[in-house]
């Protein structure tokens, strides 16, 4: 029973991460249209710049801020230099990300080598209740992802320019003849997408040692879980991203350690196969003019 | 399309093959003979996924896996059964047809971008088993291939000897596209390309034809992974996960995957310019990285198409065939 809880509440902590990254992909994906597979990397150098911030004394929740802009200024780069081209084709646009990840991933390795990284832990409290240990920053970590969830579907269900988007999602044309800059609107979800993988970046290096290589299989889990919880539905995101971490942390738990990831590609082929809008619906892509 | 003209299209093909199979004559390195024979085993699996690409017109980003197929089945079989060179050819091409035929099926039910990720996931997923494998597949530090190669008694193993018979199977999958391209099968599958509701509407059986599509690009993808693995040795899942995929769909958008010699030019462009340009890996992938993003924004025909038609924009003389582009043109 122990063992379960542990690994529950472990699996919970890497949810967020995943849910971090599952919502950025959801947005990005389901409403704009653009597929991007190098969201992973962004999550790398989200969590490269807080590792560089960390060692040069900066303070990890500075630090974590940091990782946000930087990488959201990235997605902003790249979104007006490079996936602009591709909107009419999605395809071309996940070719030019495959081709990103590969860029990304060498210019770290070029610059700060292929090696494992790691900060100091920012929170080393450690609760023990009933023989189960609560490391504090696994708590930290879900708190402020919950937190930053709850924010952005507040702002996305509820605020007008929450609406806005939506209307451009649901028909560009019409939304852009009432006024709607439907193209700045696209940037900016891009941009935010970008800015919360930043966040997870930070996040994720708080738990565990990072490579230039994890944003890879991270990337895997988040466009499986924003498959599988249906494209543009937040709701979806979370609560698929809750239970591929569960599952991951009580399949490591007992000993399938080796078959983590395949769960979520495994997922993701089923779903698309049998429910190309996810479980909890969703949109399959924007609808193109 | 008349047989001269067509064979107009094969014929510079093979002139290069044959000028290629010269060159051990000029005593070339071993390094250089090393890198040719990875680019022709990479080739010969870029001719069959350009029947796939090109023709079809379904993108694969798991085409490592097929190759990785093949390549596990010549290990294993020479290991289970001492099976040797020779008959591990056909078997590797049967087994990775039979996985590609499994791979192709959801693109009967799924179309478009979400059929390219999911043929991205089938990638990984198969590195993954092989991973996990146990010792049946060597796990994560893989399997050694250890019989020797031999044809009428003459030793392949001679690195000049590989190089030749690597170049030959590269004639022979040239060969082999041209007529799959050339062929009635060939013009069904452009068909398809064009317009999948108008080929259904002719009868075309276009589930059948996809399916039959992958079935002929796991072929060429099982035969290069026996060649690899008899060239390499040694084999292990990381040689054919994201990576390797990711680089054979840059080789074949290079190239472009319309004309005949467009996977030969981009298999030994990318095998060579790093070469040629002194880069070390970690450079020279993100010089790949660079060309696959321009590619597919700039020339998305792909080099040899765009300098054919920059040649005939320059001499101001229309091309032979209009040049679409080969990538997508979904956006409906």
């Amino acid at each position: 029973m122990d063992v379960l809880l542990q690994q529950i509440l472990n699996g919970l902590s890497i949810a967020s991460v995943i849910t971090l990254i599952a919502v950025g992909v959801t947005l990005i994906f389901g409403l704009t249209g653009i597929i991007n597979f190098a969201h992973g990397e962004f999550l790398m150098v989200g969590s490269i710049v807080t590792w560089l911030a960390v060692s040069n004394g900066v303070s990890f929740w500075l630090a974590i801020i940091l990782a946000m802009i930087v990488v959201a200024v990235m997605g902003f780069a790249l979104e007006r230099g490079l996936f602009r081209f591709t909107l009419e084709r999605p395809t071309n646009g996940f070719i030019v990300s495959l081709g990103l990840i590969i860029v990304l991933q060498h210019i770290v390795i070029l610059f700060w080598n292929a090696n494992q990284k790691s900060i100091p832990r920012p929170l080393n409290t450690v609760w023990e209740i009933g023989g189960v240990r609560i490391a504090s920053v696994r708590v930290m970590v879900i708190f402020i992802t919950a937190a930053v969830v709850a924010m952005t579907f507040v702002a996305i269900t509820r605020s007008r320019y929450g609406r806005a988007l939506r209307a451009s999602v649901e028909d560009r044309d019409t939304a852009a003849l009432m006024g709607i800059p439907v193209r700045r609107y696209i940037t900016g979800v891009f941009v935010l997408g970008s800015a919360l993988a930043g966040l997870g970046g930070g996040l994720l290096i708080a738990l565990f040692p990072i490579t230039p290589f994890t944003g890879g299989t991270m990337v895997m889990k988040g466009f499986a879980v924003a498959l599988i919880g249906g494209l543009g539905n937040l709701t979806g995101a979370v609560v698929a991203g809750l239970i591929l971490g569960i599952v991951e942390g009580l399949s490591a738990g007992y000993g399938f350690s080796g078959w983590t990831d395949a769960y979520s590609f495994g997922l993701m082929i089923l779903v698309l196969l049998f429910r190309p809008n996810g479980l909890f619906g969703g949109t399959s892509g924007p609808k193109m003019a | 399309m008349p047989v001269s003209n067509s064979l107009r299209s094969l014929l510079p093909v093979l002139i290069l093959l044959v000028l290629f199979a010269l060159v051990p004559l000029l005593s070339p390195s071993n390094r250089f003979l090393s890198l040719a024979i990875s680019a022709g085993i990479n080739v010969i699996a870029l001719y069959g996924l350009s029947v796939l690409f090109g023709q079809t017109g379904i993108l694969s980003m798991g085409h490592a896996a097929l190759v990785g197929i093949g390549a596990y089945t010549a290990a294993i079989v020479a290991r289970d059964f001492n099976v040797g060179f020779w008959l591990s050819i056909p078997l590797a091409g049967i087994m990775a047809a039979i996985v590609a035929a499994l791979i192709g099926v959801p693109s009967l039910r799924v179309s478009g971008h979400h059929f390219v990720i999911m043929t991205f996931a089938f990638g990984q997923l198969l590195s993954i088993i092989l991973t996990n494998g146990g010792d049946y597949t060597g796990a994560a530090s893989g399997l050694d291939v250890q019989q020797p190669v031999a044809l009428f008694g003459l030793s392949m193993d001679v690195l000049t000897h590989y190089y030749l018979m690597v170049v030959s199977f590269v004639a022979l999958s040239a060969i082999a596209s041209w007529a799959i391209i050339n062929s009635r099968y060939g013009r069904t599958l452009r068909a398809i390309r064009e317009n999948e509701k108008l080929a259904a509407s002719l009868g075309i059986n276009v589930g059948r034809h996809k399916i039959g599509a992958f079935v002929v690009s796991g072929i060429f993808a099982g035969v290069s992974g026996v060649l690899l693995a008899y060239f390499l040795r040694h084999i292990s899942p990381s040689q054919f996960a994201s990576f390797p995929s990711i680089y054979l769909a840059l080789m074949v958008m290079i190239g472009g995957a319309r004309l005949l010699l467009g996977p030969l030019a981009g298999g030994i462009l990318v095998a060579f310019l790093p070469e040629l340009l002194n880069l070390d890996p970690v450079q020279s992938r993100i010089l790949y990285g660079v060309c696959l993003i321009a590619v597919i924004l700039l020339l998305p025909n792909g080099l040899i198409a765009g300098i054919v038609a920059g040649w005939y924009r320059f001499f101001d003389r229309r091309p032979v065939q209009p040049n679409e582009p080969a990538v997508e043109r979904e956006g409906k």
